[in-house]
């Protein structure tokens, strides 16, 4: 079965005469391509055998080409792919595939198996997904006019003593003792915004006003979650912030996604780094991102939080009162956070104080 | 693809049940312990159809636990690679979508989704063409075509495509009957 006449190989010596047949054969399909198989048999053996279809003529040319270039190995065979790479079209699919992904160890393109360890691990999507940088380029890209589109920049932010406070259930100290009363007796702003989770032992109290911001938020960006507390805690506060995980659905980032220890970065986001707004209390985890960060103001409900962080003042549950939620800090954070989208979206007419 | 295999497991049991049940309690703790694990080799254990035969216990010296050879006949799942399955989406992303295929989840990543389907984003994530007509989203049912498989010791890993013909979408869970 000599296939000889068609060998890229043969033919490669003259490329422009090649590359206008390869143009041409891209016009006929992969049915005629098989019947030109079989005609082109008969002229290996009937030479100079000339038909009418435009195939078989291009084959005529192409064995005059090598037999004046003194080419005449008839029984070399080729790869089994030979007739396919006859018509320029499927030839194309024969092109290295650049592992855009993995997902178990399996590029998610061709199939086959990878090594781990390149690019960038996204265990917060699903377990075992690793993506390659070049992939999370055009990701970032594509996902970016999507989004301006949409009108809406993406916004990082923290959990701990950002939107929430978290304390152990043993270190509540005995004026805190309320808390653990039944629902009915504590007092209406508690009622919605404390919680107790007994399968971690701990008591959370979200920040006054968090739910109205989230909204707000929501409707002007795309948001995630990023903590350095652990997967199951992080999941456990995306589910009390956004019960109907509208939010936050595959946007939780927890300590164990981090690609570098004690450091938060924006490598493990999907989103164009100067798009992202980052809200945390905590400068120092943010090293490599500090412009895109803005600062928030601690909050500390619980009275084991504030000795943590030296405070001899009485927590604010010892004071059984709590932060303004029309004049809070996350009240005041939204405003900016709106004032920002506009400078971004609508400069024109954003008053001129905008400028500096 | 599934098959009915035999195969055969040592398993241990400890001398509180020995008794008049002693068979049965042996049963009831294989299927315990084997029904919807997976291995390399067999793939998913999905029920256990029947036990061949029971051999002879041999005592364990030290403990009293008693050691049996069962032979038990079974219905597994395996995926292959080439292999085409039905699957019902369990989740959608801008990388692609998860569906699930009975025990196995298969990843369909965006580069092997027709090129005329957009991700949109939103409440609910979806895939669709861009006249509307066909949506692939939580729950939807799509015929796909698996393209590799990757076994651990305990989990399998396939990935899959739905850009060849005859692949895609089967049901819409929206849609009316």
């Amino acid at each position: 079965m000599s296939l000889a006449a068609d060998s890229p190989v043969h033919s490669s010596s003259s490329d422009d005469f090649a590359a206008i047949l390869d143009a041409e054969l891209d016009k006929i399909s992969d049915a005629s391509a098989d019947t030109g198989e079989v005609s082109e048999e008969e002229q290996d053996s009937d030479h100079g055998e000339e038909s009418d279809s435009n195939l078989d003529l291009k084959r005529v040319k192409r064995r005059k080409v090598e037999l004046c270039e003194g080419i005449t190995d008839p029984l070399s065979s080729t790869s089994q792919g030979e007739p396919a790479q006859t018509s320029g079209v499927l030839s194309l699919e024969k092109e290295a595939c650049l592992h855009p992904g993995a997902y178990g160890g399996l590029c998610v393109k061709c199939g086959q198996e990878m090594d781990e360890e390149s690019g960038v691990a996204f265990g917060y999507i699903h377990k075992n997904l690793r993506l390659a940088n070049d992939e999370i380029a055009r990701l970032r890209d594509k996902d970016l006019k999507n989004l301006l589109l949409h009108k809406k920049l993406y916004l990082v932010l923290d959990l701990d003593h950002t939107l929430l406070n978290s304390a152990r259930l043993p270190d509540i100290t005995a004026e805190e003792g309320y808390l653990h009363g039944q629902r009915d007796s504590l007092p209406d702003t508690l009622k919605s915004s404390l919680f107790r989770l007994d399968r971690m032992q701990m008591m959370t109290k979200l920040r006054p006003f968090v739910h109205n911001f989230l909204k707000e938020a929501s409707n002007l960006f795309e948001m995630y979650i990023y903590t350095m507390g652990e997967r199951p805690y992080a999941l456990e506060m995306a589910k009390l912030l956004d019960p109907g995980d509208i939010y936050f659905n595959s946007k939780v980032i927890a300590q164990g996604d981090c690609t570098e220890r004690h450091q938060k970065g924006l490598d493990v986001v999907l989103g164009q780094e100067s798009a992202v707004l980052i809200l945390d209390d905590t400068e120092g985890v943010w090293g490599k991102h500090k412009e895109n960060l803005i600062l928030m103001e601690r909050y500390h409900f619980f009275a084991s939080n504030c000795q943590h962080f030296g405070f001899n003042t009485k927590s604010l549950s010892q004071l059984k009162s709590d932060e303004s939620e029309t004049e809070g800090a996350l009240a005041t954070v939204l405003k900016v956070l709106q004032r920002v989208h506009s400078l971004f979206y609508d400069p024109v007419s954003f008053p001129s104080g905008a400028q500096g | 693809m599934f098959f009915h295999i035999v195969l055969e497991r040592n398993m241990q049991l400890h001398p509180r049940h020995f008794g008049r049940d002693l068979r049965d309690k042996l049963v009831s703790k294989l299927m315990k312990d084997v029904e919807g694990t997976c291995s390399g080799r067999h793939g998913f254990i999905v029920a256990i159809t029947g036990i061949e035969s029971v051999g002879k216990g041999l005592i364990r010296d030290g403990t009293g636990f008693v050691t049996f050879p069962v032979k038990y006949q079974c219905v597994v799942f395996r995926p292959f690679k080439g292999e085409i399955v039905e699957a019902v989406v369990t989740m959608v992303n801008k990388m692609g979508f998860f569906a699930e295929a009975g025990p196995v989840q298969i990843f369909v990543s965006n580069h092997l989704i027709p090129d005329d389907m957009e991700f949109q984003s939103g409440d609910v994530p979806n895939y669709t063409t861009s006249d509307g007509s066909v949506k692939i989203q939580k729950e939807s049912e799509v015929r796909l075509k698996i393209i590799g498989t990757r076994v651990d010791a305990t989990e399998i890993f396939c990935i899959g495509t739905i850009k060849d013909d005859f692949l895609g979408v089967i049901s819409d869970p929206g849609a009316n009957p």
